[in-house]
């Protein structure tokens, strides 16, 4: 047994007892009177399901303020869960307003994939920028760390929200070439400014 | 005689289409809805017809034809013939045992003398132990039939657990039987006219162990050791599937029934209405005629009997959704050395009381 | 009986609870020499859930390994994350600013806590008590509301990073925090109240799996199952690291080292972890959470987009990682099972050389077979559950 007062360091720790604040869990080894006798807990246990059992019946009937019931469950597909601004969803490339990609096949994305999932073929446009001529991304192998997105210097590759969609019949459907990535930057201009938000130089 | 026939032959549909029409699909509803309202989550609700759902209830409907349709296999190496008969003597003894519970009193109609219990056996209780005894052969069929492991360790486990809760719930019974005197169901509840007549008043221990070991006999938890399902995937029925496992299951929500009807018959007034005798009662419908009167009378009666019924059912459905599970010895330590010497104290105390109230 | 027992053939029945079994959370293999019911002997067989952590971790570089930590002991990613994150650091030498180390107490609490709520609620359900298992499924569903609002996903963190974390705390998250801890403290009561007296959960749990302290440290155990022997062994505490030195918390400890204990000092550590969250918070300093230090920490985009050499170290840090100087270094934090150690090896390039990890569910496993001497087969189910043995951690 642990002899807490005696010594002023404790002896298998060897931490001060006033920093260390043990604290017993266990108030007693054998059962009282009151937990011998089933019927009591069993009662209060009771007494707690009921308690929850009317409170949601009720909620049922007349919804607390501001939320449908009372039920913690968000009924699936009809109502959706708000994902909070840092969520991370699949990636998609940015589209300029020309329709080609913001990317500059760098290739930062592909060689700090934990799971080495993207592919890049890199050229040369005629007017001298490079562009990716192949950008594959395995959907497979990725794993939503959100990686792609930090290292990008150019903003071309972030986390959208979207969650849906994902599954495919086909694994060869699975990777997703660079048309079936693009996205326009409307549509994730709040995750841009949300990674600029939070890599800013305030941070560091 | 033909009015005879025409009676039993109605008391006997109104029960069965009660039971196996109305309470065997709406308790697996039941226990959905019940247990997704004490855990804070909605329950099932999506199965539909035509866009309208009928808050969960379609999926009995659902279950009902998913069961018929799947494949019906004996395992290999298994005994055939038991394998077979083991879910007809779990499910045969729960619906039997209504014959002798009554579900209202006595009613002058059109002359005749109606009473509302299919069989009125001067062995009413003992008919019902007697039933409750033959479902231990299913369980144990059941769980030896199956050549596998957990089924065969799950069939032991429900055996003992049975036959020993069988003894137990004799012995709280008896101290009931001393107080009212009778071993029909009928006399019984008819003595119960007087709200402070009824059974749990004047044998509140008697009820409490008798509820114990009523619940343990049909295997729900806390007792559901048989079929632990995360210890022994599930026990004694894990290879049954298609219609014999829904008999094993039917079986054991049917007995919930049984167990809730022989609790309101001998410890809460059967069909009375508490501070309501049969006189009030009839005086109380006088404008519709004499045999109108004891219709209404009947149907007041019966709704309160199932109303009664309907208390334990939640009640039961709320115990299994709370309490922990027994582990098996203490199962058996519980049932020998608990139950037991507390209903023989129970008798003792009841025979000196009422010696002495005789006096 | 054992005259009789003589003329009977009797054989031990071997039963397998294979790798996959409702009550085994956690692929395990037991295989149990029954005597009837009772254990005569128990074989552990682990290594089903391995992955190859260590060898992945020498082909990537250092900073590819931090999702790989995030699954580890995947019930509580974040604290991998912070203690690789500092052993790292700890190699290389710097030491990260003050608010970067308080947010890092608050993410590895957070942790703890959905640790804790998910071993209790699955021995709950294990005993049968569903109830309980969904009250504090329901809890932890909300604290890890609280981590998807911090950094965008529930389970596979990926928050901190080698000199600082990814982001900092969004807006509104102390408010959030508030809200989600009384609707949990509630959760806390009931499940206390459903299960804590109630005499058939003390009846499976109590007096199985009994431990005594000098040969649980034998074995090595520590965490919770150490602290419910009675020896007040925490690693924030005996070593502190971060700022645990500043916060005020108590260490439960238990009698005997059996399974109750180990249930009411994993429950008194939610309290205790929830009182160490609030404090974080009210102590927060404002300030940056990242070092700017271009060799070991990427830096902001801000700089990237706009400044060449911060572009150039950029490019050299992630392709070629981040190079701690040659050495050796072990560090220890504390898991949600006990001390979680990394053991690094540098040798001066990008790529870990070695990374091992002292997964704390590893003695605890290695102690069943003793635990379950002469106990009965459903002995299994609560003593397994208490150890909470997380696949992934005990097996990499």
């Amino acid at each position: 047994m642990t002899d807490l007062d005696q010594t002023k360091y404790h002896p298998m720790v060897g931490v001060p007892i006033e920093t260390l604040k043990p604290k017993k869990v266990r108030k007693n080894i054998d059962l009282t009177l009151w937990e011998r006798l089933y019927i009591f807990e069993i009662l209060r246990g009771l007494y707690v399901t009921t308690k929850h059992f009317t409170s949601n019946m009720i909620g049922f009937v007349v919804a607390p303020k501001g939320k449908k019931r009372s039920i913690f469950t968000v009924y699936y597909p009809e109502e959706k869960v708000t994902l909070p601004p840092a969520y991370r969803g699949r990636p998609v490339l940015v589209m300029r307003e020309d329709g080609t990609e913001k990317c500059v096949a760098c290739g930062l994305c592909e060689k700090i994939c934990p799971a080495f999932a993207i592919s890049i073929v890199a050229g040369e446009r005629a007017n001298a920028d490079r562009y990716p001529i192949s950008y594959m991304l395995d959907m497979s192998r990725c794993v939503y760390c959100g990686y792609c997105e930090e290292v990008c210097p150019k903003e071309a590759i972030v986390m959208s929200s979207e969650y849906e969609g994902l599954a495919e019949r086909d694994r060869s459907n699975l990777r997703y070439p660079k048309e079936k990535l693009l996205r326009s930057e409307e549509s994730v201009k709040d995750r841009i400014e949300y990674i600029r938000r939070i890599y800013s130089k305030c941070n560091y | 005689m033909l009015a005879d026939l025409i009676e039993s032959i109605a008391k006997i549909v109104f029960i069965f289409s009660v039971n196996l029409g109305f309470f065997a699909p709406v308790l697996g509803w039941v226990e959905r809805k019940q247990s997704a309202l004490m855990q804070d989550r909605i329950g099932a609700n999506r199965a539909d017809i035509a866009g309208f759902t009928a808050i969960g209830l379609f999926h009995s409907l659902a279950d009902a034809i998913k069961v018929l349709t799947k494949e019906d296999f004996v395992p290999s190496g298994a005994n055939k013939f038991f394998h077979t008969i083991a879910p007809f003597l779990s499910l045969v003894p729960a619906i039997v045992t209504f014959a002798v519970i009554p579900f209202g009193g006595h009613y002058k109609l059109f002359g005749h003398d109606v009473h509302l219990v299919i069989a009125d056996l001067d062995v009413g209780i003992l008919f019902i132990f007697a039933f409750a005894s033959l479902a231990t052969y299913g369980v144990v069929l059941g769980g030896w039939s199956s050549n596998s492991n957990w089924s065969f360790l799950g069939g032991l486990r429900a055996s003992a657990q049975m036959l020993s809760y069988e003894v137990a719930m004799g012995l709280t019974i008896i101290g009931v039987i001393m107080v009212f005197g009778s071993l029909k169901l009928t006399d019984i509840g008819a003595m119960q006219v007087n709200f402070f007549r009824w059974g749990i008043f004047l044998q509140p221990l008697g009820f409490i162990l008798f509820f114990t070991c009523a619940i343990a006999e049909n295997k729900r938890a806390p007792f559901d050791v048989p079929e632990a399902e995360s210890e022994l995937v599930a026990g004694y029925f894990t290879e049954y599937s298609g219609l014999k496992f829904v008999m094993f299951w039917m079986g054991e929500f049917l007995e919930i029934v049984t167990i809730g009807a022989i609790v309101t018959t001998l410890f809460f007034g059967a069909w009375h209405l508490p501070f309501v005798s049969d006189r009030m009662l009839l005086s109380f419908f006088q404008f519709a005629g004499p045999n109108g009167a004891n219709m209404l009378a009947m149907l007041v009666n019966i709704a309160t009997f199932f109303a009664k019924v309907v208390f334990f059912i939640w009640l039961q459905m709320a115990i299994r959704w709370t309490l922990p599970r027994f582990r098996y010895d203490q199962v058996m330590k519980l049932c020998w050395k608990m139950i037991l010497p507390l209903s023989l104290i129970n008798i003792t105390i009841t025979g000196l009381v009422l010696l002495l109230w005789k006096k | 009986m054992s005259d009789l027992a003589k003329d009977l053939h009797t054989e031990h029945m071997v039963i397998n609870m294979g790798p996959s079994h409702p009550v085994t959370h956690g692929t395990v293999k037991f295989l149990a020499t029954l005597d009837g019911e009772t254990i005569v002997d128990l074989k552990v067989d682990i290594g089903y859930l391995h992955r190859g952590f260590e060898k992945m971790c020498e082909n990537g570089t250092w900073q590819q390994v931090i999702p790989y930590t995030d699954r580890l002991n995947y019930v509580s990613p974040l604290i991998n994350n912070v203690g690789y994150a500092l052993a790292v650091e700890k190699l290389i030498g710097i030491e990260v600013p003050e608010r970067c180390k308080y947010i890092r107490v608050i993410a590895s609490e957070l942790s703890r806590i959905s640790d804790h709520f998910t071993n209790v609620a699955a021995s709950g359900l294990e005993l049968g008590a569903f109830t309980a298992f969904l009250y504090f499924v329901e809890a932890r569903e909300l604290v890890w509301d609280l981590i998807e609002m911090l950094c965008g996903a529930r389970v596979t963190a990926n928050y901190v990073r080698i000199g600082g974390l990814k982001n900092d705390l969004p807006e509104g998250f102390k408010e959030k925090t508030r809200e989600v801890f009384k609707t949990c403290r509630g959760l806390w009561r009931d499940v206390d109240k459903l299960l804590t007296k109630n005499r058939i959960f003390i009846d499976r749990v109590r007096d199985v799996g009994n431990m005594p302290a000098d040969e649980a440290i034998a074995y090595g155990f520590t965490g919770p199952c150490l602290r419910a022997c009675g020896v007040p062994y925490d690693v924030r505490k005996a070593q502190p690291y971060l700022v645990y030195d500043r916060m005020d918390f108590e260490v439960p400890i238990g009698e005997t080292g059996d399974n109750f204990d180990k249930y009411l000092v994993r429950m008194e550590e939610i309290n205790q972890s929830m009182r160490i969250v609030e404090q974080a918070l009210d102590q927060l300093p404002s300030g940056p959470i990242n070092l700017d230090m271009p060799y070991y920490r990427w830096q902001s985009k801000d700089d990237i987009y706009t400044r060449i050499d911060s572009l150039i170290f950029h490019f050299k840090t992630v392709i070629e990682g981040i190079k701690p100087p040659p050495g050796e270094i072990y560090f220890a934090v504390e898991g949600g099972n006990g001390e979680l150690g990394f053991y690094l090896v540098s040798d001066g390039s990008g790529k870990p050389y070695k990374c091992r990890v002292r997964p704390p569910c590893f003695p605890l496993t290695a102690a069943m077979p003793r635990l379950m001497q002469g106990r009965l087969i459903a002995d299994i189910v609560p003593t397994f559950d208490m150890i909470n043995m997380i696949g992934g951690e005990c097996d990499r």
